[in-house]
């Protein structure tokens, strides 16, 4: 099935624990958040998508692609984000940055180069190609590394904890610009307010879905469990 | 935080990666044999002047030589135990130039850049079934890491001097091993991500 991520009773064993259990979920919705406490199986659950992990037993299936059988083909469907920038970028300056991507998909350099100036310039950023990465402020690399992922126009777009390090102006312009984007997405965030406009919030405990419902709904349910476990 | 890219262009940006790749090896093949000490002055001051050219920012970068000053003293130290401290000097002014020299290579010239050029030359490399194209991204993450595990160790320093008032040394050796393990896991991951280490030839 297309345009949808399903997990088919999937779960998932690291270091001997049950990170997931039984998990089935059928997600077509544009705009999802997940939340719950440290371990809860967040990370675990998104890693699955990329084929960076692999489920025990069940199947997850991305627009399409099985997770186990198509994983080659992964990395263009789902485009990742992770927490720290630092630990994304690869290349010492930001136009190799963007090309490097494209050219693993086949580009040839000349054009890898030519369409990530063109990704640059989307994103009013031409002026950005020869800088070295580490001049980049914090904010400045997340956009990188997303630019980065969008370039190969994935059809999913997976955040983890995007925002952790940024201050507030910056991740509010981090959020406009995500709204935007057609790609669906699925963000783990601890920033419950950027999920306002969110379609669909999943709260994981334990491994297992919790709650699964509208971002207010569910996010109260959340913050109401976490202020009683004080 | 220390780079080994400028990021402002200067005139040696400009000239392509071939030529001062080239320019670099003949000087190193010129001076190797040469023991004439206003020789090696001469291409010292000449490798300021060069820096001096590039601007404030070049400069700044010759102060990254710094961890390499205990190595120069042990060399004059042996030259002068030998009885010949005239050699010692030529022997560290050798390298200082040559280290200079190479760094400015490093800091006007983009790797993709630095990568064709010396393509040709790791070519061998894919008849015992390595991808010159991965040895290609080796080196050009080697470059992007270097000031990140410059700012590791100077964060490890800090949280070692909050809570001892001095300064971590080697002491922080074992921990700055295992950060630098947990970093390389973590790019090893978004490298995967985005499809992992290119196989194949360029194009």
């Amino acid at each position: 099935m297309s345009g949808a991520i399903l997990f088919d009773n999937v779960s998932l064993k690291r270091g001997g624990r049950e990170v997931l259990s039984g998990i089935s979920l059928e997600l077509t919705e544009r705009r999802i958040g997940l939340i719950g406490n440290n371990g809860s199986g967040k990370s675990s659950l998104v890693r699955l998508l990329n084929g960076l992990l692999s489920p025990d037993t069940g199947r997850v299936n991305v627009h399409g692609l099985d997770v186990k059988d198509d994983v080659a083909e992964l990395p263009r469907k789902v485009g990742f984000i992770f927490q720290n920038p630092d630990h994304q970028i690869i290349f010492p300056t930001v136009a190799e940055e963007v090309a490097f991507s494209l050219e693993q998909s086949g580009r040839t350099r000349r054009e890898a180069a030519a369409e990530a100036n063109a990704a640059l310039a989307r994103f009013d950023r031409e002026a950005w190609a020869e800088r070295p990465v580490h001049a980049l402020s914090e904010g400045e690399k997340q956009l990188l590394c997303i630019i980065a992922v969008l370039v190969m126009e994935p059809a999913v777009l997976v955040l983890d904890e995007p925002f952790s390090s940024l201050d507030l102006p910056t991740r509010r312009r981090l959020e406009r610009l995500i709204a935007g984007l057609p790609q669906q997405i699925l963000m783990i965030a601890h920033e419950f307010d950027a999920y306002a406009s969110y379609d669909r919030v999943i709260w994981l405990h334990e491994g297992c879905v919790q709650m699964d419902g509208q971002p207010d709904e569910v996010v109260g349910a959340y913050r109401a469990f976490a202020e009683a476990s004080q | 935080m220390i780079s080994l890219y400028l990021a402002e262009r200067t005139w040696l940006h400009g000239i392509p990666a071939g030529w001062k790749l080239i320019a670099l090896a003949l000087i190193s093949l010129a001076m190797t044999p040469l023991d004439n000490l206003p020789i090696m002055v001469a291409l010292n001051v000449a490798t300021l002047a060069l820096y001096a050219s590039l601007g404030r920012a070049a400069m700044a970068q010759i102060a990254l030589l710094r961890p390499m000053w205990p190595l120069f003293a042990i060399l004059l130290a042996l030259h002068w135990w030998n009885g010949d401290i005239r050699l010692g000097l030529i022997v560290s002014l050798r390298i200082l130039a040559m280290m200079l020299l190479a760094n400015a290579v490093t800091m006007t010239t983009r790797m993709d850049a630095m990568m064709d050029a010396i393509e040709p030359v790791l070519t061998p490399l894919g008849w015992i079934g390595l991808s010159p194209r991965a040895v290609a991204l080796a080196v050009a993450m080697m470059i992007r890491f270097v000031p990140l595990l410059f700012a590791l160790w100077e964060a490890l320093n800090e949280a070692y001097r909050a809570r001892t008032g001095k300064r971590g040394g080697w002491r922080l050796l074992s921990a700055f091993c295992i950060q630098t393990l947990r970093l390389s896991h973590h790019t090893a991951e978004a490298l995967a991500a985005r499809g992992g280490a290119p196989r194949g030839p360029r194009r």
